[in-house]
């Protein structure tokens, strides 16, 4: 039976745990308005671009060059898979699904005889992989902080990808990386980055739309505006993701840090019982030795 | 006098958003004169300033910007714009110091800042806004 002296160190610990996790939760929730502030503050640029480019997208239907961006290479052989994950950990199974669902893709990409290689992001991906399937890294991506460095930290990843890409490296790029569904839900998504997929944006609803769309002048021309466009559509995409999982981590890392913070006060309670308990039965063990003593006199 | 909406818009933020008299934005085939009631245009920008009027023509705001793209028509004109700076805020020696570091460099990345660097010194300079 644990002494008096050992319940109360332990309380002491569970107490001193508590209180980091309480502040590490009040941390992430202000950190967590800011990065939810900036994906917000992204998001007007990124829906103009995506629907210039839909309306764009139609009038070139093939071409060479930086047009693969839209077209694809005609292939679907190579494979360049990027895990968006956090560069911390304490935040739930925010990283783990990542990687649980990263290597499942992998997996069976390759079963169906795909050559698949990985850039990861984030120190929690990077280590992850550097362990299961080191030799299929690419290149990886640490401490972006893309709260404070802002679209820099996707220019760097979208230069190399697009690098890699013209090189002829790959043909087709897919993120998996976690959308900021609620502050207390994220979900793990798969996005195709190149070739891009137009199909999916949101259509036009209203007819008239498409046709006031069409009466558009281009200047120079729509070739060379898309040849522009492209290439900063996917650093853009890659900055939406990048601040969406940035938001997406603090939102997972206040929910564990919430748990972790109750279930140390309910430790606290059961600790604090046992301690009354093994208090009150030394007292009651010590009465009773009293009194017997006194009784035999 | 009548306006038109004018949003520019970078990665980071909507940095403006408003009503305006006239704006004027560095085309890459020249630069583009916009008045309320413009015909439907599309086009991608070169480094260069955008500058705000209001409705009598007196200049509101001047921004340099790296590159990117606008859409106009009648009632709105929207520049993305890859980055911008408030033309009031560029410091020159603060420029001047970026282009001399960048000189020394030699890659393919540092001669589109350098060549955005130089475009921004050049915007300083001008005698207009």
């Amino acid at each position: 039976m644990p002494s008096l002296k050992d319940i109360k160190n332990q309380i002491n610990s569970v107490g001193s745990t508590k209180k980091i996790t309480s502040a590490m939760k009040m941390v992430a929730a202000s950190k967590l308005r800011r990065s939810q502030e900036k994906a917000e503050a992204a998001r007007p640029y990124s829906s103009r671009l995506e629907e210039m480019l839909v309306s764009l997208a139609s009038s070139v239907a093939s071409g060479d060059g930086i047009i693969k961006l839209l077209t694809g290479t005609g292939n679907d052989q190579n494979y360049v898979i990027i895990p968006v994950s956090a560069d911390r950990g304490l935040c739930g199974g925010f990283n783990s699904s990542i990687n649980r669902e990263t290597f499942k893709l992998v997996k069976s990409l390759e079963k169906d005889g795909k050559k698949v290689e990985l850039m990861p992001v984030g120190k929690k991906s990077r280590d992850f992989f550097n362990r299961v399937m080191k030799d299929q890294i690419l290149e990886s991506f640490v401490d972006l902080n893309v709260s404070q460095s802002g679209y820099d930290s996707a220019l760097q990843v979208s230069n190399k990808l697009q690098e890699l890409f013209f090189e002829g490296k790959f043909d087709k790029c897919i993120l998996v990386f976690n959308k900021f569904k609620s502050v207390i839900s994220q979900e793990v998504t798969q996005q195709q980055l190149i070739p891009l997929d137009v199909s999916n944006s949101p259509k036009e609803e209203n007819p008239d739309d498409n046709v006031v769309k069409a009466i558009y002048d281009y200047e120079p021309d729509e070739e060379t505006i898309l040849k522009d466009l492209l290439p900063k559509n996917v650093s853009i995409q890659i900055f939406k993701v990048l601040l969406e999982s940035d938001a997406g981590e603090h939102g997972a890392r206040m929910a564990a840090m919430d748990n972790a913070t109750r279930n140390a006060g309910e430790m606290i309670d059961s600790l604090t019982l046992k301690y009354n308990r093994t208090r009150q039965a030394f007292i009651t063990k010590e009465l009773i030795e009293i009194i017997s003593g006194a009784e035999s006199v | 006098m009548a306006t038109i909406s004018f949003d520019l818009v970078s990665p980071e933020s909507l940095i403006f958003n408003d009503d305006v008299g006239m704006i004027i934005i560095p085309g890459k085939d020249g630069d583009l004169g916009v008045l309320p009631g413009h015909s439907k245009i599309m086009s991608s920008l070169r480094p260069g300033r955008v500058m705000v009027y209001g409705e009598d023509k007196n200049l509101l705001k001047s921004f340099f910007v790296s590159g990117g793209f606008t859409e106009i028509n009648p009632e709105k004109c929207i520049v993305l714009a890859e980055s911008v700076d408030e033309m009031s805020e560029l410091e020159k020696s603060l420029v001047e110091k970026e282009i001399q570091e960048l000189e020394s460099k030699d890659s393919e990345d540092s001669k589109d800042k350098l060549y955005i660097a130089k475009k921004k010194i050049e915007a300083l300079n001008s005698s207009f806004y």
